[in-house]
C-alpha cells in the first residue's frame, strides 16, 4: 500500500465508519437532515407556487429557481453548522474520557494519523449528507434560473466550510480534555465563522475612498463566512450595500441615507432623494459581477476568498491539533539520539 | 532489557518519582509493588512512552523512552490499570484494529486474532461486542490487544485488579505461558502472594523512592531481619522452651498454634545447633522446620521505615 494509501485508509477511519454505522444515531441523523432540508424546500416551492397561480409568466419561473436554490443551500449551510462540529468537537475527548486514547497512543500509529483518521471519519459522513441532499437540489433545474457550475461551486463552498467547522472541533477536542468545553468551544467558533465574521461587516465597514475608482468591497474578514459567497452564488450578482459605509458623501444618483456627524460627536442619519455630498463622490463606483471590485482580494471570486481564507484556517487548526495531541511533546525540528538497533 | 536509571518525575511541587533505578533482564518477571500512590503506574507510564520524566533515563529493549518512542512502541506491549474499550465491535474485530494500528498485514491479522483469543481463552467469545464482556475478559482481551505485534516486553499495570479468584488464577497461567515464549513482563500489583510464586524479580516501590530491588528471595532475605524457626515437640512444650531462650543465637521464643516459634540469627550450622541442645536436653523433636519471611513481611519492612 503506498504511502497515500495508507495516509488516507488508516485503521481509525475503518474503525469509525463501523462504529458510527452500527448505532442507530447515524441513520436518524440522515433521515431528520432529508427531512428539514426537503421541508424548507417543499415550504419554499409551495409558496413560490401559490404566488405563480395568481400571476405567472415563464420569466419568473427562473427566479423562483434562484429563490429555491437560494435558501436551500443557506438552510444546508446552517444545518452542516449544527452537524459537524458535534462530529469532530467529541473525536478525541472521547477517546480520553472513554481512556482508550493511551491504548491508541502506545500503538505504532502516529499522533496526526490519529488525527487524520478521526477527520477523515467525520468528514465523509458530511460528504454522505452533502450527496443525500443532491436530489432535493436537482429540483431547482425544474425552474431555470440556475446553472450546474453554480450547484457545483455552492457544494464546493459548503463542503470546505464545513471542513474548516470539523478541523476546529477536531482542535477543541484534542485542547480541551472533556467532551462538552470542545463542543461548546467549537459551536462557538462555528458562530464566529458563520455568523460573527459577517456582523463585522456591519459593524466596522469599508469607509469610501474619495479617490477610488473601483467600487468598495466588504472588509475581508467578511469572506471568512460561507453565507456571502452563497449568496453571491445564489444570486449570481454583486453585494450591494453590505460591509459599506457612506459617512459623509452622498449615493448614487437616486440618493439615499445620508449622514453627517454632530458637533457633540454623534452622527445623524436621514433619507434624501437627491445627490448630496462633494461632487466627486456623488456617484461612487457600483459593484458588478460577482467579483470582488477592491481590497486584498480584489479580482477574486467571493467563494475562492472564502476558500481560501477557511483553508488557511483549516490548516493551521490541523497544525495546532497535532501539536497538541502527542502525549509527549516535541517540536519538530527537536534533535534526537541515534537510532538504536 | 528494561534499565531505568535516576527516572524522577516532578508534577508541580509533588515528587512522583524521586531517583528511581532498576534493571530488567531478558526473560525476567518482574513484580512492581507500591502501596497506593507510590509511583508505579507513573514509572510504567514513563516506560511506555506515555509521559516524559522531569530528568534520568528509561530504555526498552535498547530504546530511550523519550527520544525514540516510535521504537518503544514497537517493543512493549503494555496494559494499563484502567482502560475503555470501543463499543459496537466484537473481541475479533477489537483485536483486528490494533493489530493495524501495529501496521501487522491485512492477511496475518486473522490468524493473530485467532491465535491471541485462543491464548486467552476467548476463542468462543470472537463475536460478541467488547462492551458486553465481563470485566475478567476485558481484562484478557486487553492483555491479547498488547501481544498483538509480538513485543519483547510487556507491561501490565495491575493486571489482576477487580478479579475474581478463578480469573486471577487464568491470568497467572497466561502470564507463565507468555515467560515460557520468552516475554520479558513487568507487573505491578497489590496482591503479593501472587506476585511471590510468579516473578522472578521483584521491585518495592513507596512514595516515589524505589526501596528495594532485586531477585524475589534476595529481597525477601535482605528486608525480614533475623530467619525463624518452627518447632514441634511431643508434650514437654514449657520445657522446651526454657532449653531454646538461654542459647545464645535465639532472640525470640513464642508459642503459635500448639507449636514453638524461634526468631535466631545464623546459618543453617546454628540452626543445627539448636536442634543438637534441644535433643541433648532429651526434647523428643517431632518436627524441626525453617520459616522464611514472606513478600508481605518484606513489603510492609521496606515500606514502614526509612531505608
Amino acid at each position: 500500500m503506498s504511502r497515500i494509501a495508507i495516509a488516507l485508509w488508516n485503521p481509525i477511519v475503518s474503525k469509525e465508519y463501523r462504529s458510527r454505522m452500527r448505532t442507530w444515531r447515524s441513520p436518524l441523523a440522515m433521515t431528520v437532515y432529508i427531512l428539514l432540508l426537503g421541508g424548507v424546500g417543499w415550504a419554499i416551492f409551495a409558496s413560490t407556487a401559490a404566488t405563480a397561480r395568481n400571476s405567472f409568466n415563464g420569466s419568473q419561473a427562473a427566479n423562483y429557481g434562484q429563490v429555491l436554490f437560494l435558501w436551500l443551500i443557506l438552510f444546508q449551510m446552517v444545518l452542516l453548522a449544527f452537524i459537524t462540529p458535534a462530529l469532530t468537537a467529541g473525536a478525541v475527548s472521547s477517546e480520553r474520557e472513554r481512556q482508550t486514547i493511551d491504548l491508541l497512543f502506545v500503538t505504532r500509529l502516529p499522533a496526526f494519523s490519529i488525527l487524520w483518521g478521526k477527520l477523515l471519519a467525520s468528514m465523509s459522513f458530511v460528504i454522505l449528507l452533502l450527496l443525500l441532499s443532491v436530489p432535493i437540489f436537482s429540483l431547482v433545474f425544474l425552474f431555470g434560473g440556475i446553472e450546474l457550475d453554480q450547484v457545483l461551486i455552492a457544494f464546493l463552498v459548503t463542503a470546505v466550510a464545513a471542513l474548516t467547522l470539523g478541523i476546529i472541533g477536531l482542535a477543541c477536542s484534542t485542547a480541551f480534555k472533556r467532551t462538552l468545553p470542545a463542543t461548546v468551544a467549537a459551536y462557538g467558533a462555528a458562530f464566529i465563522l458563520l455568523a460573527g465574521s459577517l456582523l463585522f461587516g456591519l459593524l466596522f465597514p469599508t469607509d469610501i475612498n474619495p479617490n477610488a475608482t473601483k467600487a468598495p468591497a466588504p472588509p475581508a474578514v467578511t469572506y471568512l463566512s460561507p453565507v456571502l459567497p452563497l449568496v453571491v452564488i445564489g444570486t449570481n450578482g454583486p453585494v450591494n450595500g453590505y460591509g459599506v459605509r457612506y459617512g459623509n458623501f452622498g449615493m448614487s444618483q437616486g440618493g439615499g441615507m445620508a449622514c453627517s456627524a454632530g458637533p457633540n460627536g454623534n452622527q445623524s442619519c436621514y433619507m434624501t432623494t437627491v445627490p448630496i455630498g462633494k461632487g466627486a463622490f456623488m456617484n461612487p463606483p457600483q459593484p458588478s459581477g460577482t467579483t470582488i471590485p477592491s481590497g486584498l482580494f480584489s479580482g477574486w471570486q467571493y467563494w475562492q476568498a472564502t476558500i481560501t481564507m477557511q483553508l488557511i484556517i483549516s490548516l493551521a487548526a490541523l497544525i495546532l491539533s497535532a501539536l497538541l495531541l502527542p502525549p509527549i511533546r516535541h517540536l519538530p525540528w527537536r534533535r534526537r539520539a541515534g537510532v538504536p538497533g | 532489557m528494561i534499565a531505568v536509571e535516576g527516572l524522577t518525575k516532578v508534577y508541580g511541587s509533588r515528587t512522583a518519582l524521586d531517583h528511581v533505578s532498576f534493571e530488567v533482564p531478558k526473560g525476567e518477571i518482574f513484580g512492581f509493588v507500591g502501596p497506593n500512590g507510590a509511583g508505579k503506574t507513573t514509572t510504567l507510564r514513563i516506560l511506555s512512552a506515555l509521559l516524559e520524566p522531569t530528568s534520568g533515563r528509561a530504555l526498552v529493549d535498547g530504546a530511550d523512552v523519550t527520544e525514540h518512542p516510535d521504537l518503544v512502541h514497537e517493543r512493549l506491549g503494555y496494559m494499563p490499570d484502567f482502560f475503555g474499550v470501543y463499543d459496537q465491535l466484537t473481541a475479533g474485530e477489537y483485536l483486528d484494529f490494533y493489530a493495524s494500528c501495529y501496521r501487522q498485514p491485512k492477511a496475518r491479522r486473522k490468524k493473530i486474532a485467532d491465535d491471541l483469543l485462543e491464548l486467552v481463552g476467548l476463542t468462543d467469545r470472537r463475536d460478541q461486542a467488547v462492551d458486553t464482556l465481563s470485566r475478567g475478559l476485558k481484562q484478557r482481551l486487553c492483555l491479547a490487544r498488547a501481544l498483538v505485534h509480538d513485543p519483547a516486553v510487556l507491561l501490565l499495570d495491575e493486571p489482576a485488579s477487580g478479579l475474581d479468584p478463578r480469573a486471577r488464577v487464568e491470568m497467572r497461567e497466561i502470564l507463565k505461558e507468555l515467560q515460557t515464549m520468552g516475554k520479558t513482563i513487568v507487573i505491578s500489583s497489590h496482591i503479593l502472594p501472587e506476585l511471590t510464586e510468579l516473578c522472578t524479580m521483584i521491585g518495592i516501590i513507596d512514595q516515589g523512592r524505589m526501596r528495594a530491588t532485586g531477585p524475589v528471595h534476595e529481597v525477601i532475605r535482605q528486608l525480614t531481619a533475623g530467619r525463624r524457626l518452627r518447632i514441634t515437640v511431643l508434650g514437654r512444650k514449657e520445657e522446651a522452651a526454657a532449653v531454646l531462650k538461654p542459647l545464645s543465637a535465639i532472640h525470640e521464643v513464642v508459642m503459635v498454634n500448639g507449636s514453638i516459634e524461634a526468631r535466631y540469627d545464623g546459618d543453617d550450622a546454628a540452626a543445627a545447633g539448636i536442634l543438637q541442645s534441644l535433643v541433648a536436653a532429651g526434647i523428643k523433636v517431632f518436627s524441626f522446620s525453617q520459616l522464611e519471611g514472606g513478600l508481605e513481611d518484606a513489603f510492609m519492612k521496606a515500606t514502614s521505615e526509612d531505608i
